[in-house]
């Protein structure tokens, strides 16, 4: 009896613990859910006017994905460790697919090259500087992004071609979807603050109150 | 030169406060807008050597590559799906806008790679005469094919084989006593800084090979707005990109062909009816491989001139010259990387009065340098030359220099 005693306390009770929530309360996590409402979206990227080249070069003009946006707490809460894993930002006719990635320090993004042509992705990003060389077609890099930041992504070989990846160090973000709509769900219930992000551009911190259960909303309104 | 180094200075200042201050807000893609039918960009580059008292790098007799102050600006008129404006003004230390670049795009058959340019239209011939933006540039220097003054000149030709020899290594401010007597500027093998005027047409098949044939106003040597003589230049250029396994490499070969002396200076020679008949013509080759961290391009220039034969002793026809240069880019780290290029050029041989001869003076030029990224679009370049010469004023002459780049 003591020894099944002694086995609740070490293995349970911490598992219980953890599984209540990140501060610890017995508290069942809310969720943050809203519209990020774009005034005047991102142009879409634009080649360089090839004067020098001798002959047209291929189409890139996409707007959807400057569409995408990130949402995410400025003060997060204590929360369990999440397990990083792979994520794959690819290039694809010359653009890289996603153009944006929200991603938990610990990630290993891989870049994999679907196009038919050399590409060489680097950052000069504070955040996580890197450059991958140029490699061919089929072929795929790594990089793991340890440290909280924005990452800007460039190919050095094709000046219109960028990405944006997010690296955060909780789980508590989210990216819009088409429609510019967002859900954070397990979020312990209080008051946070959170920041909308598109493009480079932020909104200011607002604050949003996370009842215990419940739902919290939250809108946005960028540029 | 005091123009070029305020300008110079006022640009290093400007970027240098703004990079410091708000990096950000300094715009790293082209402007655009009518829904993106309307494109701008710019590339900016300010450079700063030590004095090349050789003139081994100008390209006219007042502007020396290593202490140029240049802004270019490019813009696409998207019309349609099938037919573009493309233009490009340029101003160098801070001197007069010329236009660069003028010319209509036209795709015929929008699900064809063949297209159709007319105007002012870019070189069909080599590799680095269409990379000569300092963003392209490894260096700081550009290779002798496309930058070095020869002796030569359009529009002013030597009465006998004496007169050009006594020329060696002056191709900065040659003189000759037919045609235009003013001391000019000669021409280099092919021109890095002028583009020709006429009508191009480009093919690509699969992404794996290219072709492009213009007809042009000029030369090589001396692309016009206008033509000074009864000739057309003929110009064409084949390129390979093997897949699979050679991926990374590109190969190319190139040719050209057109009447070069100027009707003027033509007749003051041998009359009128002739000036088609004295033409530069020119045989290229190149190749670039490309992986990983590594970049090697090599590039040679084969052309002859045909002048005519005015005076004893004659010139022996035709003049020719040859041009070969390796360069190579290594990155070591993000944003920073280390380039080197070797560089000849050398002439064939005339026979003065003296005995046999080149008709120019051999050059050749080693350059080292690197450059760092401070920002994606904001570059600086330093760069360290040895250039060694076989005649002239000046023989040897190492030079140091450095360079900031913006583009946008």
């Amino acid at each position: 009896m003591r020894r099944v005693l002694v086995t609740f306390v070490v293995l349970v009770v911490p598992a219980l613990l953890l599984s209540q929530g990140p501060r610890g309360s017995a508290a069942v996590g809310g969720s943050i859910r809203g519209r990020v409402e774009l005034r005047r979206p991102a142009a879409p990227p634009e080649r360089r006017p090839n004067v020098a080249d001798l002959g047209s070069p291929a189409a890139v003009r996409d707007i959807s994905d400057r569409l995408t946006s990130v949402v995410y707490m400025e003060d997060a809460p204590k929360s369990p460790a999440v397990v990083p894993g792979h994520v794959v930002l690819d290039q694809r006719d010359e653009r890289f697919v996603p153009h944006v990635l929200a991603v938990t320090t610990g990630t290993v993004v891989d870049f994999p090259n679907s196009d038919r042509i050399f590409h060489n992705v680097f950052s000069l990003s504070k955040t996580r500087p890197f450059d991958l060389g140029r490699y061919a077609a089929g072929r795929s890099k790594a990089v793991t992004f340890d440290r909280p930041g924005i990452v800007r992504v460039f190919c050095d070989i094709h000046s219109h071609m960028n990405a944006f990846i997010l690296v955060f160090n909780h789980p508590f973000f989210a990216l819009t979807d088409m429609d510019g709509r967002y859900r954070i769900d397990n979020v312990p219930p209080g008051t946070y603050n959170l920041v909308a992000w598109n493009e480079g551009v932020s909104s200011g911190p607002q604050a949003v109150v996370v009842p215990e259960g419940g739902e919290a909303e939250l809108d946005f309104a960028l540029r | 030169m005091k123009t070029a180094l305020r300008a110079t200075l006022l640009f290093v200042l400007t970027i240098g406060r703004i990079s410091s201050a708000r990096a950000q807000v300094l715009p790293s893609e082209p402007v655009s807008f009518a829904d993106g039918h309307v494109t701008i960009s710019g590339d900016v580059s300010a450079a700063f050597g030590t004095s090349d008292t050789g003139f081994f790098n100008y390209s006219d007799y007042e502007h020396s590559q290593l202490r140029l102050f240049r802004l270019d600006l490019a813009s696409a008129v998207k019309l349609n799906d099938r037919v573009s404006m493309l233009a490009e003004v340029r101003t160098e230390n801070a001197g007069p806008v010329r236009v660069y670049a003028l010319y209509v795009r036209v795709r015929p058959w929008t699900t064809r790679a063949i297209d159709i340019q007319a105007g002012r239209v870019p070189p069909t011939f080599g590799a680095f005469t269409r990379r000569t933006y300092a963003s392209d540039n490894l260096l700081i220097g550009y290779p002798l094919a496309y930058q070095y003054l020869t002796s030569l000149r359009a529009d002013a030709l030597p009465l006998n084989v004496n007169e050009l020899i006594a020329m060696r290594g002056r191709g900065w401010l040659s003189s000759y006593s037919i045609g235009n007597p003013v001391p000019d500027n000669g021409l280099p093998i092919a021109s890095g800084f002028r583009w020709d005027t006429g009508v191009q047409v480009h093919a690509a098949a699969a992404d794996v090979v290219e072709a492009t044939v213009s007809v042009t106003n000029g030369t090589l040597s001396n692309p016009l707005f206008r033509d000074d003589n009864s000739g057309k230049q003929i110009a064409g250029r084949v390129s390979v990109h093997p897949r699979e396994a050679l991926q990374g490499l590109i190969v190319g070969v190139s040719a050209a062909r057109g009447p070069f002396v100027s009707a003027t200076a033509a007749r003051g020679a041998v009359g009128d009816g002739h000036d088609g008949e004295f033409t530069q013509t020119a045989w290229g080759a190149d190749i670039e491989y490309s992986r990983n961290y590594y970049l090697v391009r090599a590039e040679t220039v084969f052309s002859e001139w045909r002048v005519p034969a005015v005076g004893a002793p004659v010139i022996d026809v035709p003049l020719r010259a040859l041009a070969t240069y390796v360069e190579g880019r290594y990155k070591i780290m993000p944003g920073l990387y280390a380039a080197a290029r070797v560089d000849h050029l050398g002439f064939s041989e005339v026979t003065g009065t003296g005995g046999p001869e080149t008709w120019d003076a051999p050059v050749t030029r080693v350059e080292v340098g690197g450059g760092y990224s401070l920002l994606r679009n904001l570059l600086l370049k330093v760069s360290g030359q040895h250039n060694v010469r076989d005649g002239g004023r000046v023989t040897s002459l190492n030079l140091v220099s450095a360079q900031v780049v913006y583009w946008f």
